[in-house]
């Protein structure tokens, strides 16, 4: 059976697919979607609230259909209602009209800021279009358009769908539609006419009214009255009171330690050009009646300054030029410079390092010369800067990329340890520029470890923002090239004389900054440890009768004792671990073991007899070494105090040396061989503390030393003896117990010789010699991606800074999103360029808000205006203008930012009248027009757009349509309405209305193809 | 490298001395207890593959000295480390009230703010219990962590600890995705490499 049924219904189907013109099967396919997305039948809906149309949800649904080959696209936009019950009470409705017919006569959404054409000329909340798939596609012939019209009409009539539906004919960008809408036995035309040039009846209201009265041709006398909208829109492009005050700074004014009012270590804010192009004021009208006003070609009352409703909108400039923004962009340009800075600069300045670094001038050496001059003279006049004689030897140019006033200033800005020296060496000026930095501990400080940057005070983040004017303002990757030589110059003598850097904190590298900041620190670490040992040197020779063995310490750095002692004296009060042997005996620290003999204080009994080591034997030397008494513990065989040892601080390390140091540990691979190698390289601190401890406790064993450093290896429990007391009995835990485990052993080999004796864990000098040696070899794209981090963490705390003096809610939201994104980015090695170009733009984004506001703040005189509450209604007034397409004014022209709106057109009009008047008037065509510029200046420019709806419900009977009683009471609508968006603003007349006529069996007076 | 390994997975257990954490080690990656182990001097190394969900991990396991001593070193190996099993002994109860001070040095050193973190509380298997299962639990739930009780001696908990943790980091595409990837651009940067073990950076000057 079922075989039978499916052929017939088959062949069925086919018969009426062959037989069906293309144009019958557009017109179904058109019904089936209609169909399915469920538009059939009556909807009820509540009448729209006020604003809804902006503040409500719009959704569209597409879907596509073809006539013949032609494809079309199908869209049914619709507000997104709470409950749209369809088919409800049919009964109830039934003599209503339809939804849309009603929507047009509503009155609450006229002039919506943001929405669909369609929906600004018609009111309608529901619609579908038809329009060519294709862009570039479209209805050009009359009867094509003719064709598409009854297509649909055919098509509403077969389903009894309600929603207006439009076809999208003429080029796209014209926004030429014509629909229709059907309901039981009413019908709504929607027709356009585009005009070209506009006819002057159509410039003014009674001229529209005579116009929108002979068409709706109403058989009533007299006619209903018609209710009038109208919006008069101008516009300000000319912000002629008020001058953008942001120049690019002048780069080549050096105010004191300042370039062009910049000062290093301040990152630039703001716009350079206005960011806030033009302004729209909406004058609207929204209840007139017929009669109640006069707007004709002579006379108008339409004084925007009387218009009811003020409404304001502004245009922001696209891509403003923004100057943290192009900071930012410059800098990380310079991380794809492929360059080394030899090819840069010519040929190396650091191939005779070695040679002539003795002969380099130093900057600080210079300024610490004693000089009656005020410091910026001093700099500016007295310092000799080597690194630029050298570029200057090897190019045989007389010019350098930096001019030695800019130099100077950025020395001393990141050096000011120099010019302390100067003024009287008393205090340390704190390194930072005064008050510009976050207190440490504060959130903000400790951005530092998100962003894997470097401190806000530091060294290296005022280097970092120094290398990014310069990158700006002085000679671009040349000038970042010439400080950073200038630079790595400066650590070196800072290295080879002893003078600690400044703007680090001191200990081991912090792993939580960038590596750079890193290398900085344990640089600072090498020279910290050799000054000790230098000036431990020399005290030595001063304490000793001149002559001693002074011969081998000869190479001491010869400075003035004098200069530095105030760091010397800081840093004893620091470690204070060093004290003891950073004094009087540091000579030996480095020393090799013969030498020791020639100490001569008693220590070479103590050393034979403790050289033949063992745990527990009994000895007698002179204990050295010793940082003070242990609280409680005795030692277990002479039951002396136990002390603890002065130890060697443990190497420092930078996160590349200890990737380095992880990679061979892991190699020695897990085996039982590997992990005892593993251990043993791991044991030279142990094995030095051991001997630290063994001379500062003579006669220790194990057991003490365990006891002190490895507590929970030494296990005491209560027995009873043999007398029957109770006793503590202590004894090594299992694990330090085994055979010569490495403990043991460590033990067995060490020998009673403090800290200072020994050999150096660290070897400062090498360690110094390899960052001397990868400062030198960084290229400039290095450079810049080491500090790129500080770079961005700066600019963040930059818009911070400014947005708190804002106080906009949407900024500090995207601001927090900034920092989230870029501590997830920055922390791993080696960030993606991409992701790292999303930040700067967000960067730059919150820049432009700022600058917006603050165009806008200043054009409204906030800063100005004296009474408080108007201030901060102002204030709102501005920052709804920032977030909302189209911002109402309060008591329109009147209110007090309407006065000033009025005040701003006025100024520009004034001077707007200055220029040659002919020109003007030669151009605006329009008596309008003419009407408002002539005579006494105008305050307002013509209007650039003109919107006015009328509306009127007649009784429209038709002699051939359906003979239906409802028939006699048709609504009409007329709709002119000039598409004169935002886009045609700048043509003084209107280039395009529409014009839609709604009821039966209106005529078209104009075809839309009437301006072809 | 092993064709058919999904990641190396970079794991550290860190916790008081004595605690137990090579021997936690030990018995995963050996299956043994040997009650004579010294305490580690500075960081041991071990590798171990393993499946989780039919995804093959390498695992790189640092184990750390609680020594004190030797903590300044230590906490250049939370660079780079994707899991992280935090130790103490139920049977000390000093070993858990130092819980806070690793949970801080972890946070200060660690490169990645989304490790994992896995909080075991070892020696069930003794009798002098201090710390009740469920302060453990609760310390756990503080500070976002997974928690197990186990022993090294008795086996109790000690695959399961290593699988979780991994299984945990696995389900967080990110937390491996991105460190393969960087450390396929790591090892291409000459920068980073300079100065290697071969040579002593001072020779290699001019
Ligand atoms: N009863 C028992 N003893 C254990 C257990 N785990 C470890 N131990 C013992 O506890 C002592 C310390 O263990 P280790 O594994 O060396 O401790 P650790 O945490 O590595 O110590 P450090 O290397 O000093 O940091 C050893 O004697 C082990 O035998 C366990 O689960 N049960
Ligand atoms: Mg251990």
């Amino acid at each position: 059976m079922a075989a039978d049924s499916e052929p017939e219904s088959d062949v069925f189907e086919i018969t009426d697919f062959t037989t069906a013109s293309e144009w019958e099967r557009f017109i179904s396919k058109i019904e089936e979607v209609l169909n399915d997305w469920k538009l059939i039948g009556t909807f009820s809906g509540k009448p729209l609230e006020k604003g809804i149309y902006t503040s409500g949800v719009w959704e569209e649904k597409s879907d596509e259909i073809s006539f013949a080959d032609f494809k079309f696209s199908v869209t049914h936009h619709y507000l997104v209602q709470e409950s749209s019950d369809k088919d409800g009470k049919e009964e109830l409705v039934e003599d209503a009209l339809p939804l849309p017919m009603q929507d047009l006569l509503c009155m609450n959404n006229d002039f919506p800021p943001r929405a669909h054409c369609l929906v600004r000329w018609y009111g309608l909340r529901e619609f579908v279009v038809i329009a060519p798939a294709a862009n570039s596609d479209a209805v050009l012939s009359e009867s094509k358009c003719n064709l598409l019209l009854s297509s649909i009409s055919i098509g509403l009539g077969n389903t009894g769908c309600q929603v207006p539906l439009f076809v999208q004919i003429h080029h796209k960008w014209r926004r030429m539609y014509v629909g229709e809408c059907q309901g039981p036995g009413v019908r709504t035309d929607f027709e356009m006419v585009h005009l070209r040039k506009v006819p002057n009846q159509y410039t003014h209201l009674s001229g529209l009214l005579d116009i929108f009265k002979s068409k709706i041709g109403c058989p009533l006398t007299p006619l209903p009255p018609v209710s009038i909208a109208i919006r008069l829109t101008y516009v300000l492009q000319d912000w002629l009171q008020y001058f953008w005050p942001q120049q690019p700074p002048d780069i080549d004014a050096l105010v004191g330690g300042e370039v062009g009012g910049l000062e290093f270590g301040k990152l630039p804010f703001g716009a350079c050009e206005d960011p806030i192009s033009e302004l729209h004021l909406a004058t609207t009208w929204p209840h007139l009646t017929e009669g109640i006003i006069v707007d004709n070609d002579v006379y108008s009352d339409l004084d925007p300054i009387q218009a009811p409703q003020w409404s304001v909108r502004v245009r922001k400039a696209d891509n403003p030029q923004c100057l943290l923004g192009d900071f930012l962009t410059e800098f990380f340009k310079l991380c794809r410079r492929k360059e080394s800075t030899d090819e840069i600069l010519g040929r190396s300045a650091f191939e005779e390092d070695g040679k002539e670094t003795a002969d380099i001038s130093h900057a600080l050496s210079k300024l610490t010369e004693p000089a009656p001059v005020p410091i910026h003279k001093l700099s500016v006049t007295n310092m000799v800067h080597s690194a630029k004689k050298k570029i200057r030897k090897h190019r045989g140019v007389d010019e350098s990329p930096l001019n030695n006033e800019v130099l100077n200033a950025i020395l001393l800005f990141l050096f000011p340890d120099a010019a302390d020296k100067l003024t009287d060496g008393s205090e340390t000026r704190p390194t930072s520029s005064a008050g510009s930095n976050p207190p440490p501990e504060s959130e903000e400080y400790n951005l530092f470890s998100q962003f894997k940057s470097a401190p806000s005070d530091s060294l290296t983040y005022k280097l970092a923002l120094c290398l990014c004017m310069i990158n700006f303002y002085h000679g671009g990757v040349k000038g970042v090239v010439h400080l950073w030589q200038e630079f790595v110059l400066e650590m070196r003598y800072r290295w080879e004389n002893n003078y600690l850097i400044p703007g680090l904190a001191s200990g081991p590298p912090d792993l939580r900054c960038c590596l750079l900041h890193q290398k900085l620190q344990m640089l600072n670490c090498c020279i910290e440890r050799k000054k000790a040992r230098d000036e431990g040197k020399k005290a030595n020779i001063t304490d000793r009768s001149p002559g001693g063995s002074s011969g081998d310490t000869g190479k001491a750095a010869d400075h003035s004792g004098g200069d530095y002692q105030k760091e010397t004296d800081k840093e004893k009060e620091v470690g204070k671990s060093w004290e003891s042997w950073s004094d009087s005996e540091e000579e030996f620290f480095e020393c090799l073991s013969d030498t020791e003999d020639l100490k001569g204080n008693g220590q070479e009994n103590g050393k034979k007899g403790g050289s033949k080591e063992g745990g527990k034997e009994f000895t007698n030397f002179k204990p050295e070494g010793r940082l003070h008494q242990h609280g409680k513990l005795t030692l277990l065989h002479p039951g002396e105090p136990l002390y603890i040892p002065v130890t060697q601080e443990p190497a420092p390390m930078t996160e590349d040396l200890l990737e380095e140091q992880s990679e061979v540990l892991a190699k020695l691979g897990t085996s039982a061989e590997g992990a005892h190698l593993r251990a043993r390289m791991q044991s030279a601190c142990l094995l030095s503390d051991m001997e630290s401890f063994k001379a500062a406790n003579p006669g220790c064993c194990l057991e003490d030393f365990v006891r002190w450093y490895s507590p929970r290896d030494y296990i005491e429990e209560e027995v009873v003896d043999e007398k029957g007391n109770v006793v503590i009995k202590g004894e090594l835990s299992a694990r330090m117990k085994i055979p010569s485990n490495m403990w043991v052993e460590a033990w067995e080999t060490a020998k009673p010789v403090p800290a200072r004796r020994q050999k150096r864990l660290f070897d400062d000098t090498r360690e110094a010699e390899k960052v001397l040696h990868y400062f030198a070899v960084q290229k400039p794209a290095d450079l810049a991606r080491h500090l790129l981090p500080c770079v961005i963490h700066a600019a963040v705390l930059k818009v911070k800074e400014e947005e708190t003096l804002e106080d906009i809610s949407s900024v500090k939201k995207i601001i927090k999103q900034i920092i989230s994104h870029s501590s997830k980015i920055l922390r791993f090695p080696n960030p993606e360029d991409k992701k790292l170009e999303e930040i700067i733009a967000q960067i730059m984004s919150v820049e432009a808000i700022i600058a917006r506001a603050r165009s806008l703040k200043a054009k409204f005189g906030i800063e100005k205006c004296e009474q408080e509450e108007e201030k901060e209604d102002l204030q709102r007034f501005v920052n709804c203008l920032l977030e909302q397409p189209e911002v109402s004014v309060v008591g329109a022209g009147r209110g007090p930012a309407g006065s000033i709106i009025h005040k701003l057109f006025v100024n520009a009009q004034r001077v707007a009248t200055m220029t040659p008047l002919d020109e003007e008037l030669k151009r605006s065509g329009s008596a309008d027009e003419r009407r408002l510029i002539s005579g006494a200046v105008a305050d307002f420019p013509p209007p650039a757009g003109r919107e006015v709806i009328l509306r009127t419900t007649v009784p429209r009977p038709a002699p051939y349509s359906k003979p239906l009683p409802q028939l006699s009471v048709a609504g009409e609508q007329a709709r002119w309405a000039p598409a004169a968006s935002v886009s045609v603003l700048t043509v003084p007349s209107f280039d395009r209305g529409c014009f839609s006529i709604c009821g039966c069996e209106m005529e078209p007076q104009e075809p839309f193809s009437s301006d072809t | 490298m092993d064709e058919d390994v999904l990641t190396t997975l970079k794991i550290l257990i860190i916790g008081e001395s004595g605690v137990g954490k090579s021997s936690l080690l030990l018995r995963f990656t050996d299956d043994t207890f040997d009650p004579e182990l010294a305490a580690t001097i500075g960081v041991d190394f071990k590798v171990k593959t393993i499946s989780v969900d039919g995804n093959k991990a390498k695992l790189a396991i640092w184990d750390t000295a609680g020594q004190e001593r030797f903590r300044t070193l230590t906490p250049s190996y939370y660079r780079g480390a994707q899991g992280v099993i935090l130790v103490y002994d139920v049977t000390r109860r000093e070993t858990f009230l130092k819980l806070d001070n690793w949970l801080n040095e972890l946070e200060t050193y660690c490169t990645r703010n989304d490790i994992v973190k896995m909080l075991v509380g070892n020696k069930i298997d003794k009798e002098n219990r201090e710390v009740d299962r469920n302060e453990g639990l609760k310390f756990a739930r503080k500070h976002s962590m997974l928690f197990i009780e186990a022993s090294a001696k008795t086996c109790d908990g000690v695959q399961c600890a290593f699988e979780e943790l991994v299984e945990k980091i696995i389900q967080t595409p990110g937390l491996w995705e991105s460190e393969n990837q960087n450390r396929g651009v790591k090892l291409s940067n000459k920068e980073e490499g300079y100065g290697g073990a071969g040579c002593g950076g001072y020779c290699s000057m001019l």
